[in-house]
């Protein structure tokens, strides 16, 4: 099979056209085998290295999953914190502390005795008498200051950016928590958030309505206001409940229903209807904790339970 | 047209020296005509038919003909437009011969990488034997890396598996230990149910139910190609299963549970009398004794050569179903695999207290096709994949394999199903 001398025109197998549809163009006889890296593309790769061609993944999405790439099966806590989308805040994602006004005067005084402290471990000097005096006057302050809160500023507090949500109370009361998703007709709310957790032993049904810790997780969770899909989800949970027996605890944070024309449609305010008469048709016992705000018929319909409880400078109402 | 490359090492010819043939081949199924020249520039035609044990061959000169036939149309494509129009019918040859050799070198090339076991092993029928040869010169390659590794890739080719994601290769043996993730991209492959019982069983617990059950084909399917007995028999032998799924009972970290796995390899995994009454049988068995019961869907939907039969299963799975969670309120999770479409879906797939899919698995009710083809809209793969199903709330959970067995004895043990093992902690 010599080449012919006289033979102008230059054979290109076919082959060699074939490129990759879904990959940048990368030619497909190329995959999957080692090639010379002919130069460096400001990364990792070395010229002359020897890398493996790949396509890159066939779907453009690629998905992020909770869990890490390598997960740990006997990580402590065990593998259900892999499960969880719900992670720790990284240190740039926390948003600042913020201060409601009321309380200036107060970090004023913070401010002071940190300083005092900081000058004395500088300098060296005893200020430790000074530094107590300071610090009963600051537990005064306090302790006068939320005695003594008007309504709107207990509103403040309830409403609260940095007030720990829903999921932050549950993963630090029960001894496992499995989340459960979707309401099995069409859409997975974010607002509201569902799940079995073990508590002493024992297993208990967790809804409730959940806030985002950032402004980006917040605009997740679309500020805990639920959809309807939201309030089905939590009824089939609690038929749930109810079959296998467990007793069911809701925790309410929430600013309202969601209020757009979608949600009409789709019928928020029967949503919320069928909850309220399926809750008292339960068998099994229902507590509900008011953990931040309780906003009206969409605190409500996670609401009627046999004991309804409230922490401290949370607040219940009817309109905004 | 298909052009096979095969390479022979021909027991005639003196040890040592390779021979490259190509062949162009008609006929269907197992009854060949193929036309072979080899390097030295002769024709043969070889006939041969494996049911009848024929075996023919001789010179045949109208293959040259036949060759020019059938390349015409190649003749006139682009790439192969000849300025020079008065060359002879011999230089046209050689020129086809040399631009089919190239071709066909390169195609081989680009081919090895890909999972081209099949090319090896398909003519082990007849009398010719195969050989690879590490003689180089004959291929005018530049001495690189690649040479070496494709020649031992043409011997060793079916050692490894392809990913659909991102084409990358996993070596078989760790790929079983990897729980058959593909390690460059993490997409899960399909996985058959001897694994995947091992994946989940504690070893040494498993004892199945109902092995020897048999479908003996009701209403005697007849098609032309093959009778469903067959067909049957013929997965069988491959595959090492008497049907699509495998039921039984074992432990799962101790917890005793009822399994049943369905296996996509067996006639895809379709539903038919066998697989429901199996599954029925398992799912009374578990509420009798009060177990609670996993069922790994991985199918194709109902199987056509039953007809109605395997739509009643359907109806009957279901209401076992209704027994075991309404009136025993019992706990029973239905984990969806890569594929889980048709009749599955539409029943005990989804009728699970907790569904759990796992990433990147294809579960849909209608396929793809039927659904353009219907409506005259497209349907874009990943909108019936896992994770878009997911946001519109269809599953639980999402759970990667290694995490599986792990989560699934947490929510045993959450829903009061406890092991049987004493553990010393609690």
């Amino acid at each position: 099979m010599a080449s012919l001398p006289h033979c102008p025109v230059n054979f290109s197998p076919v082959s060699d056209l074939l490129r990759s549809s879904s990959s940048n163009g990368v030619p497909l006889k190329s995959l999957g085998r080692r090639v010379q890296v002919l130069g460096s593309s400001g990364g990792k790769r070395e010229r002359g290295d020897l890398v493996i061609v790949g396509a890159a993944p066939r779907k453009g999405k690629k998905h992020e999953y909770p869990w890490p790439a390598n997960p740990d099966p006997n990580a402590e806590g065990g593998s259900l914190l892999h499960i969880s989308q719900f992670k720790p805040l990284k240190e740039k994602e926390k948003s600042k502390p913020a201060i409601l006004d009321f309380e200036k005067p107060l970090m004023d005084l913070e401010k002071k005795i940190n300083d005092l402290r900081k000058m004395a471990r500088d300098t060296g000097l005893d200020f430790s008498d000074h530094l107590v005096s300071l610090e009963n006057k600051y537990q005064k302050a306090l302790k006068d200051l939320y005695t003594h809160l008007t309504p709107i500023q207990r509103v403040n507090i309830a409403r609260h950016p940095n007030r720990p949500t829903f999921l932050d109370h549950v993963f630090s009361i029960t001894d496992k928590f499995v989340e459960l998703h979707g309401d099995r007709a069409g859409y997975d709310d974010p607002a509201i958030v569902t799940g079995i957790g073990s508590i002493d032993g024992k297993t208990y049904m967790f809804i409730g309505h959940q806030k985002g810790r950032n402004t980006k997780e917040n605009i997740k969770r679309n500020f805990g206001m639920p959809t309807p899909h939201g309030y089905r989800k939590a009824l089939r949970m609690m038929y749930y409940a109810d079959h296998h027996g467990f007793p069911i605890i809701t925790f309410i944070d929430t600013p309202g229903a969601y209020p757009d024309i979608k949600s009409e449609e789709l019928g928020q305010g029967e949503a919320i209807a069928f909850n309220l008469r399926t809750m008292f048709g339960l068998k099994v016992p229902i507590v509900s904790l008011v953990i931040g705000e309780g906003g009206s018929g969409g605190a409500l319909a996670i609401g009627c339970a046999n004991k309804l409880l409230m922490l401290e400078n949370a607040v219940f109402y009817v309109a905004r | 047209m298909t052009i096979h490359l095969y390479y022979f090492h021909s027991n005639r010819r003196q040890e040592g020296s390779m021979e490259k043939w190509w062949f162009y081949s008609e006929g269907s199924g197992i009854t060949k005509s193929i036309l072979v020249r080899d390097s030295n520039g002769e024709n043969y035609s070889i006939y041969f038919d494996i049911e009848n044990n024929i075996f023919e061959i001789d010179n045949d000169s109208s293959f040259l003909s036949e060759l020019e036939g059938s390349f015409s149309s190649y003749k006139n494509d682009n790439y192969l437009n000849d300025d020079d129009g008065s060359k002879s019918d011999d230089h046209y040859y050689d020129n086809w011969n040399n631009h089919i050799n190239s071709c066909i070198d390169s195609y081989l090339r680009s081919e090895i990488s890909r999972d081209c076991s099949e090319n090896v092993n398909s003519i082990d029928s007849g009398s010719s034997s195969i050989r690879t040869s590490t003689n180089e010169s004959d291929f005018n390659l530049s001495p690189d890396l690649d040479t070496t590794l494709q020649f031992t890739r043409i011997q060793y080719s079916h050692l490894w598996v392809q990913c659909e994601n991102c084409y990358g290769l996993n070596y078989k043996k760790f790929f079983k230990a990897k729980l058959n993730i593909c390690e460059e991209c993490g997409y899960h492959l399909k996985m058959n149910s001897s694994d995947r019982i091992e994946l989940l069983i504690d070893p040494g617990t498993w004892y199945p139910m109902d092995e020897d059950m048999v479908s003996i084909d009701p209403i005697e399917f007849h098609s032309e190609e093959e009778p469903y007995k067959d067909r049957i028999d013929s997965y069988q032998r491959e595959t090492g299963l008497t049907e699509a799924v495998q039921t039984g009972i074992g432990e799962l970290n101790g917890i005793p549970i009822a399994m049943g796995v369905m296996d996509f390899q067996f006639i895809g995994g379709s539903m038919g009398s066998v697989v429901g009454e199996k599954i029925t049988r398992l799912i009374e068995y578990a509420t009798n004794e009060s177990l609670p019961v996993i069922i790994v869907c991985a199918s194709g939907g109902a199987r056509m050569q039953e007809g109605s039969l395997s739509l009643m299963q359907m109806a009957k799975i279901s209401s076992a179903l209704y027994n075991y969670q309404s009136n025993k309120k019992l706990f029973y999770v239905s984990l969806l695999t890569s594929p889980t479409t048709g009749g599955v879906t539409a029943s005990f797939g989804m009728l699970g207290d907790i569904i759990i899919a796992e990433p990147n698995a294809t579960i849909a009710f209608a396929g793809k096709r039927v659904i353009e083809e219907t409506l005259k809209v497209t349907v874009l793969e990943e909108q019936q994949e896992t994770e878009y199903l997911f946001e519109k709330g269809l599953f639980d959970l999402i759970l990667p394999r290694n995490l599986l067995k792990d989560v699934l004895s947490e929510l045993f043990k959450l829903h009061g199903f406890f092991s049987n093992k004493n553990q010393h902690e609690s």
